[in-house]
């Protein structure tokens, strides 16, 4: 046994959840931005589908679905997609698997920054992908509805609510699982929902079933009010978008928050 | 001296597993203590639930007097935990690593800066710090892990088999930074390992643990004492046979040999027997006459794997080896 000097003290004071929330924030948009083996694809591959819908359809669209601006159509679709491309659960779950979530959960940290966190860097994520795609938009000739800095938040606005819905969902099988592989197939679930849409043509020149499997989708609703910024700004059907998009956020958090508790109860 | 540990009747079942099974310990305030068991004896579960990372099945843990489940902020705060598996994200640089876990222990400005450059400096880091965690051998793994567990001067320290797979430079250097913490800051080290020499090195008092359950406890020349005996290790050839072992325990009969334990080895029997030197010439004398030709004999003190061997009827020192060599492979576990 040795002596102390004097009556150690630690340290330790209590951060406060924003500064945990803000740190953790800023560590998953680092570590997001050194990963760009996992961003580069969910920007390109929406834009190489948009490219190529565009060059397929966009000389007809207007004969076929009666559709004069196919880009301003597309875009939306786009930013979606890439909004939905997130990688929020795979950053987590790397962390449980290896073992740096219980280090960070040795720390005083309050639990449910860690987990907010890495949404917000979802949201940075979200808001990086739409802004370049809206900007290549912009730059081929697609123009908003009314004022264009308010059309281009709009739609900004309700991608992020979706993109971190779409994360939500990741997060929420990486925290009930700790499963590398099942987070990164959950993506393949919820995938076809992206499809299910009024992405290439209007919703009143669709029939028979992918009509009816289109109306249920709450994603199919999303997308429309995503497209009323760029081609007329309508209250009901924007509303609808929103409504679809709360009640989306609502089952994935909710989902989210079931996989956090089990995490906790697992240690 | 106050308590900086304490657990009561802890208890741990996963599923059907019962890995912990009524473990009962004490640490002092300033002392280290040394966890000795081999793989899967329970040492890991017992880590996490003292540093609040999992619940017991039963029983109870506190640190400094804070109960480890109902007060798991505070023990956080007090306590600093280098965890087995190093889990450090290869993203970030070491700096950045370290500033982001001195946040959350609510360390800023000047302060902060300075504990990063104290950490990164005792484990001697410095060079290294501002490079990507990807890039980091093994032993630079682990010296990072630690710092980060020293940041906020904890009182208590948990280290998880903080040497274990790492070359011996690294470990001296490591078991060299543990004494400098306790004289520096007076912490209290709770230390497993499934090394013996590092327990013996290191530890003010030793438990060792086998099975979920903790089998001898004391300050590691106590426990040597306990076995009351040199230890004899002698080779002989057709040790299938059994011939020896008949002739040995006869020899202890006939009082020729005084009474102490006979255990099988691989390669002949170790004896555990007061007078070891004097003895010896008594064995091979006995041996030879039964027609047993004898190999290598040794005597020595007991060692701390002697009092294992005594406790458990397992060497501590084959099982580390195993599973040093299965390291590379191992599976992540709870247990």
């Amino acid at each position: 046994m040795t002596a102390t000097t004097a009556e150690p003290r630690t340290l330790a004071a209590p951060a406060g959840f924003l500064s945990d929330v803000s740190a953790m924030t800023g560590r998953a948009v680092r570590g997001l931005l050194r990963e760009p083996e996992s961003f580069i694809p969910a920007l390109t591959i929406p834009l190489f589908f948009f490219v190529v819908q565009l060059g397929a359809l966009g000389a007809v669209a207007e004969r076929a679905f009666g559709i004069s601006d196919y880009a301003a159509f597309q875009l939306p679709v786009a930013v979606l997609f890439a909004a939905a491309n997130t990688s929020g659960g795979n950053a987590l779950v790397l962390d449980i698997a290896n073992g740096y979530w219980d280090k960070l959960s040795v720390t005083p940290v309050h639990r449910s920054a860690l987990v907010i966190g890495t949404l917000l860097g979802e949201v940075v994520a979200v808001i990086g992908y739409s802004v370049l795609l809206i900007a290549f938009g912009w730059v081929i000739g697609v123009r908003f509805a009314g004022p264009e800095v308010l059309g281009a938040l709009g739609l900004l606005g309700l991608t992020v609510l979706f993109g971190v819905g779409f994360a939500a969902i990741s997060v929420a099988i990486a925290l009930a699982t700790g499963s590398v592989r099942a987070t990164q197939t959950a993506f393949v679930i919820f995938f076809p929902l992206l499809f299910l849409t009024p992405g290439t043509l209007p919703r009143e020149l669709m029939t028979g079933w992918f009509k009816v499997a289109v109306a249920v989708n709450p994603i199919t609703y999303v997308l429309e009010a995503a497209r009323s910024f760029l081609f007329r700004i309508d209250a009901v059907v924007l509303a609808k978008g929103l409504l679809a998009v709360g009640l989306f956020c609502a089952l994935t958090f909710g989902l989210t928050v079931l996989g956090f508790r089990r995490r906790a109860k697992l240690g | 001296m106050p308590i900086a540990i304490e657990a009561t009747d802890l208890v741990r079942r996963f599923g059907e597993v019962e890995a912990v099974r009524g473990v009962s310990l004490k640490v002092e305030e300033g002392e280290i203590y040394g966890f000795l068991g081999p793989n899967g004896a329970g040492k890991s579960t017992i880590v996490r639930i003292l540093t609040t990372l999992l619940e017991p099945t039963a029983g109870s843990g506190s640190v400094l007097g804070h109960d480890v489940v109902r007060e798991r902020t505070t023990v956080r705060r007090l306590i600093g935990v280098a965890l087995q598996e190093a889990g450090l994200d290869p993203k970030q640089t070491g700096r950045e690593l370290l500033s982001l876990q001195a946040r959350l222990y609510g360390l800023r400005g000047r302060v902060l800066t300075q504990q990063v450059h104290e950490v990164t400096e005792l484990v001697g880091l410095t060079d290294a710090i501002d490079r990507r965690i990807q890039g980091y051998s093994g032993g630079m793994k682990r010296r990072l892990d630690l710092a980060s567990a020293l940041l906020h001067r904890p009182r208590v320290l948990f280290l998880d088999e903080p040497t274990t797979g790492l070359d011996p430079t690294s470990r001296t250097l490591i078991w060299d930074r543990m004494r400098q913490l306790r004289v520096r800051y007076g912490a209290t080290i709770f230390l497993t390992t499934q090394y013996l020499e590092e327990a013996d090195q290191l530890a003010d008092r030793v438990g060792i643990i086998d099975l979920g359950r903790i089998v001898r406890e004391g300050t590691p020349e106590a426990l040597k004492a306990e076995v009351g005996a040199d230890v004899i290790d002698i080779a002989v050839d057709d040790r299938e046979s059994g011939a020896a072992r008949v002739a040995i325990l006869e020899m202890q009969a006939s009082g020729e040999l005084p009474d102490g334990e006979v255990r099988g080895t691989a390669t002949g029997y170790t004896l555990f027997l007061p007078d070891g030197p004097r003895m010896i010439a008594t064995v091979v004398r006995g041996l030879d006459r039964a027609g047993i030709t004898t190999g290598p004999i040794s005597v020595s003190r007991p060692s701390l794997d002697d009092v294992f061997l005594a406790a458990t009827g397992g060497r501590l020192s084959t099982a580390a080896q195993r599973d040093a060599s299965m390291d590379g492979e191992r599976v992540r576990s709870n247990a």
